[in-house]
């Protein structure tokens, strides 16, 4: 039986405060934040991720945000891109729906998360999935939390995944 | 802590109950793995030296699909079916993850917008395969975009739509017959979703603005719905219908027609419905179904498609598509339409004279409806009657030709077999092609049409007396008065032996003058349903020719030679020696010699 081919998997990093939240956390919520994290899974040379718009797939780095700020290397998976797909078209069905996104507990990371363990069995770096937790456990947090719960994140330039393009 | 559940596959040796093997699992055969699917886990108890296939075997008759469509996934790695679970490491307590491929399999991320939602896995109630479902135009679609929200839907369950270009009637009838295709069908705003976005039908609309209107209206799709939900019927209806001539793709094109014309059909739907009260549309589809379909498929009609309410739509939707092969199109798919909504009780003429007596509002328009009612009968009689039929045949072979150039410009818009078999149809058979032209001459249509219409058909050189036709008013005269007779008949049926000599004359009587044995093909048999009060239907054609004439001068039933003698003579004694472009120039100008004289003049070159 031959060897079945192994896809890299990395997960692509991004902090969407550009360096702001390392800067300006200490004094506004009083703990050291490195950054505000958005990640994205890279397979099959396409990056996917989840936003309000429910997951949308696009060439490695070509969302606004640009170019990750960190690249983590998840490991390897022998899912194919067909099943991989497929996966995700059940995801977008059933638990990655766009309306189902919320800032803390149902953003891009926990999507990221999600797939990086079908894909590879292993989690993403802590200190991303920790992050809600984080801010939350700070006063600062708590008093924003209304206001932080009704934003949506979605990273222009994915293409949907799941359902018809150009339709709401 | 796992706790073995009945579920275990094997007894410890050592005999002990379940609930005392150890967490280590190392003497348990036992592992409890958790299989995610979907957003969904459950738990599964099997035993250590379990074979993939065996664990596949149990998943798929847990989730209800096929076996080849599990993919497990553990660690990043695919299950083989040969390899053992604890080969691969799982232990208790460990994930796998299961995808289900759907059938068909998914699309490439850059044609995921094309995706059909329903491919997901995740429905495990049957997938859903895409379907032309026959209510867009192109018979070769092969995949349609579908809402997602529509199939989260609870109660759409196991349809089974086929991935597959209709080519057959038997088959899209077949699929029409399946009770869900059915419900999917009266969604009305899923259906319009799933017209609009259609790439093809989007085209569509960019190339005529009016399609986007039908959709908009809620009747006129809702109309369309219906019958398509009864295209099965018509089907059998046109199947009946099979006449001795060599219509054998009728039967395609028909079903065809309304499978897949429908959105343009649904036009002239509109506009014959514009203004209506309820009752009068559902009679005068019997008056088309009656008509039309006696002149395209001659014999018995049975029975037929209850024909769809309808409310009157609004009235701005009635824009005629100006352009010829579009209409053409619509024509053909209204014959099948019609034909379909025809209802036994109403095959005879107690259908026309319930039509009048029923109409209490819009009398015009009803005559304008029951125009082509007559109209189309008369080319029949008209071509066998004139001497210059092989003109006809000639002109109207032109016609054929233009028509065929349209319409394979529409050919290549739908992509489909109608106009194909359409155009054989009209090859065949010259007379229908008249009737056709006949039929675009409804008033109906728009002005513009109607001139586009009376051009269309000079320039084709068919006869005069169809260029007549054209003429709006004249053909509200003929109705005009047919009805009214009809409308003695009915409601003072002891008037009948007075009325009856004008009854003869209209055909509504057998006659006794009634010699056109080569009218045969268009005459109707009606064994069960002569009224004996009502009129039967016999060599109408003949009779409202006469009609026309005897409208032109003060009732008298002459041919028009004898009617235009006085003027004939005054044409030829101004040096007009061609005697029968005189008396078409007559014929066209209704009498009057000094237009005649201008006609003559630049038909020949003066």
């Amino acid at each position: 039986m031959e060897p079945p081919n192994l896809y890299p998997v990395k997960l692509y990093v991004y902090d969407l405060s550009k360096g702001l939240a390392r800067r300006l956390s200490p004094i506004m919520l009083g703990k050291q934040l490195e950054g505000i994290w958005h990640t994205s899974i890279v397979v099959h040379k396409d990056e996917f991720f989840f936003g309000s718009g429910g997951i949308s797939s696009c060439p490695p780095g070509g969302t606004l945000l640009g170019p990750p700020d960190s690249v983590v290397d998840v490991g390897s998976t022998e899912v194919t891109e067909e099943i991989f797909l497929e996966y995700l078209s059940s995801l977008g069905e059933s638990l990655f729906r766009g309306e189902a996104y919320n800032l803390f507990e149902h953003n891009c990371n926990t999507f990221s998360n999600e797939v990086a363990q079908f894909l590879t069995g292993r989690k993403i770096p802590s200190y991303i999935t920790d992050l809600p937790s984080e801010v939350l456990s700070t006063p600062f947090g708590q008093a924003l939390r209304p206001l932080l719960d009704s934003i949506q994140i979605q990273p222009p330039g994915g293409n949907n995944i799941g359902r018809a393009n150009g339709q709401s | 802590m796992p706790h073995v559940t009945a579920r275990t596959l094997r007894m410890a040796p050592s005999g002990c109950p379940m609930n005392l093997l150890s967490d280590k699992n190392i003497s348990s055969n036992v592992t409890r793995v958790t299989v995610k699917t979907s957003g969904k886990q459950q738990d599964f108890m099997v035993a250590d030296d379990t074979l993939v296939r065996q664990f596949k075997e149990k998943l798929s008759a847990h989730f209800k699909c096929e076996m080849d469509q599990l993919v497990l996934v553990f660690m990043g790695r695919l299950l083989r079916d040969h390899d053992t679970l604890s080969q691969r490491g799982i232990l208790d307590g460990h994930t796998i993850y299961l995808v289900i491929k759907s059938k068909h399999g998914p699309q490439s991320v850059t044609h995921s917008f094309r995706k059909l939602p329903c491919d997901e896995p995740d429905k495990r109630d049957g997938t859903i395969k895409g379907n032309s479902i026959g209510l867009h135009q192109p018979a070769s679609m092969s995949q349609t975009p579908l809402e997602p929200p529509f199939f989260v839907k609870p109660e759409m369950s196991k349809v089974n739509i086929q991935n597959l270009e209709v080519d057959s009637p038997g088959h899209m009838a077949q699929m029409l017959d399946n009770p869900s295709i059915q419900q999917l069908l009266s969604n009305m705003n899923l259906m319009r979703q799933f017209i609009s976005e259609l790439p093809e039908m989007q085209q569509l609309m960019q190339q005529n603005p009016e399609v986007s209107q039908i959709l908009d209206n809620s009747e006129i799709l809702w109309q369309t719905l219906e019958l398509a939900r009864n295209l099965a019927v018509i089907q059998e209806i046109m199947q009946i219908q099979q006449p001795s001539q060599s219509l054998e793709h009728s039967q395609n094109p028909q079903l065809h027609l309304g499978l897949e014309t429908i959105p343009s059909e649904d036009n002239v739907l509109s506009q014959s419905h514009a203004g209506f009260s309820d009752q009068i549309p559902n009679n005068l589809h019997d008056i088309f179904g009656n008509n039309l379909s006696k002149v395209l498929l001659p014999g018995k009609v049975p029975e037929h498609v209850q024909s769809p309410p309808s409310s009157p739509p609004s009235q701005e939707q009635r824009d005629p598509l100006p352009q010829l092969p579009t209409t053409r199109v619509i024509y053909t798919s209204s014959c099948g339409l019609s034909s379909a909504n025809t209802t036994p009780s109403r095959m005879n003429h107690t259908a026309k004279v319930n039509a009048a007596t029923a109409s209490t509002k819009d009398r015009s328009h009803k005559c304008a409806i029951q125009q082509p009612v007559e109209v189309p009968a008369l080319p029949s009689m008209i071509t066998q009657q004139e001497q210059t039929e092989s003109k006809d045949d000639i002109s109207l072979s032109d016609s054929d030709q233009r028509l065929e150039d349209d319409l394979q410009l529409l050919d290549e818009q739908t992509n489909s077999q109608i106009t194909r078999n359409v155009m054989q149809l009209l090859m065949s058979d010259p007379c229908l092609a008249a009737h056709m032209m006949l039929f675009m001459s409804m008033p109906q249509l728009s002005e513009q049409w109607r001139q586009h219409m009376s051009t269309f058909l000079q320039q084709t050189q068919l006869s005069d007396l169809l260029v007549t036709l054209a003429n709006p008013k004249a053909l509200q005269a003929i109705l005009q008065i047919e009805q009214g007779l009809q409308l003695l008949a009915t409601e003072t049926p002891v008037l009948l032996p007075w009325v009856a000599p004008y009854l003869w004359g209209l055909g509504w009587l057998p006659g006794p003058s009634c010699n056109f044995s080569d009218m045969a093909p268009w005459s109707w048999d009606v064994p069960d349903m002569i009224d004996p009060k009502g009129p039967e239907f016999c060599h109408k054609s003949e009779a409202v020719l006469q009609m026309l004439h005897s409208e032109d001068s003060a009732h008298s039933l002459q041919a028009p030679e004898i009617r235009f003698s006085r003027q004939m003579e005054s044409l030829q004694a101004m040096g007009f020696g061609n005697h029968h472009a005189n008396l078409q120039a007559l014929i066209a100008t209704e009498g009057d010699t000094s237009a005649a004289l201008w006609k003559l003049k630049r038909s020949q070159g003066f």
